[in-house]
């Protein structure tokens, strides 16, 4: 993969974000899962990200963190609610958090791999 | 051909609070690009202006009058927040230091990059 080439999104206006585990998580209950949260929870992404690439990337980063979390168990939220894959982060800062100060706060899920 | 280039979204993250980032054209013969206040940078680095010029000298600091500054910063939706451009005089013919976003810098600055291409892979970092 050639980096020189390859179109960044990096001189798009960017967005500051606050990703904070969800706290009624079904996942926090159990013993085994405490340990999914993000280490490093200030984001800052391409205003044109969209929240499926965010989940992408939440997902991999926990799987770096040594957790072990496949994309389906990985949600993103805002005041308790599922946002949609193709939302882009400056839609919803436009629509949630208009005229608040940075960063954009969001709340993630991990699902329990064995949950019904 | 344009058409071949793979799309690269960045994502920085920061276990502290990411320094504000201004999206804003500092000359005629580029376009915008992301910029952190130097002083800023130098706050979190605990650095004097003098030993990060020293230190880093192929850090390129950019300067911005500080009203055209204001002018660009507030036309962004993004900064709508009743204190986030506060500190900053509209009028002021004083010049800010500015330094571009680059992986090196935010790995300075602690962050850790990560990359996704379109087609969803995260890819291996280096700028």
């Amino acid at each position: 993969f050639d980096h020189s080439k390859a179109h960044f999104y990096r001189y798009d206006e960017q967005v500051s974000l606050c990703l904070e585990r969800h706290s009624l998580s079904s996942s926090v209950a159990s013993g085994k899962d405490k340990n999914k949260l993000l280490q490093q929870k200030f984001v800052r992404c391409s205003a044109r990200a969209e929240v499926r690439h965010l989940r992408r990337v939440l997902c991999h980063r926990l799987n770096v963190e040594k957790h072990q979390v496949s994309l389906s168990q990985v949600q993103i939220l805002f005041n308790n609610e599922s946002l949609p894959d193709h939302m882009t982060m400056k839609q919803l800062w436009l629509s949630h958090w208009f005229g608040k100060a940075q960063p954009l706060v969001l709340h993630y899920t991990v699902k329990d791999k064995r949950a019904r | 051909a344009e058409e071949e280039q793979r799309e690269v979204f960045e994502f920085e993250f920061s276990d502290r609070p990411l320094l504000p980032c201004y999206n804003i054209q500092v000359s005629l013969s580029q376009g915008p690009r992301n910029w952190l206040l130097l002083s800023d940078v130098l706050k979190r680095l605990k650095m004097s202006a003098r030993a990060f010029r020293a230190t880093f000298t192929h850090i390129e600091v950019a300067t911005i009058a500080e009203a055209e500054f204001y002018k660009q910063a507030s036309l962004s939706q993004l900064f709508s927040g009743p204190d986030e451009l506060e500190g900053f005089l509209p009028d002021s013919k004083e010049l800010l230091d500015l330094v571009e976003i680059s992986g090196e810098l935010a790995a300075l600055l602690g962050s850790s990059l990560e990359c996704l291409d379109a087609s969803w892979d995260p890819v291996a970092m280096a700028r």
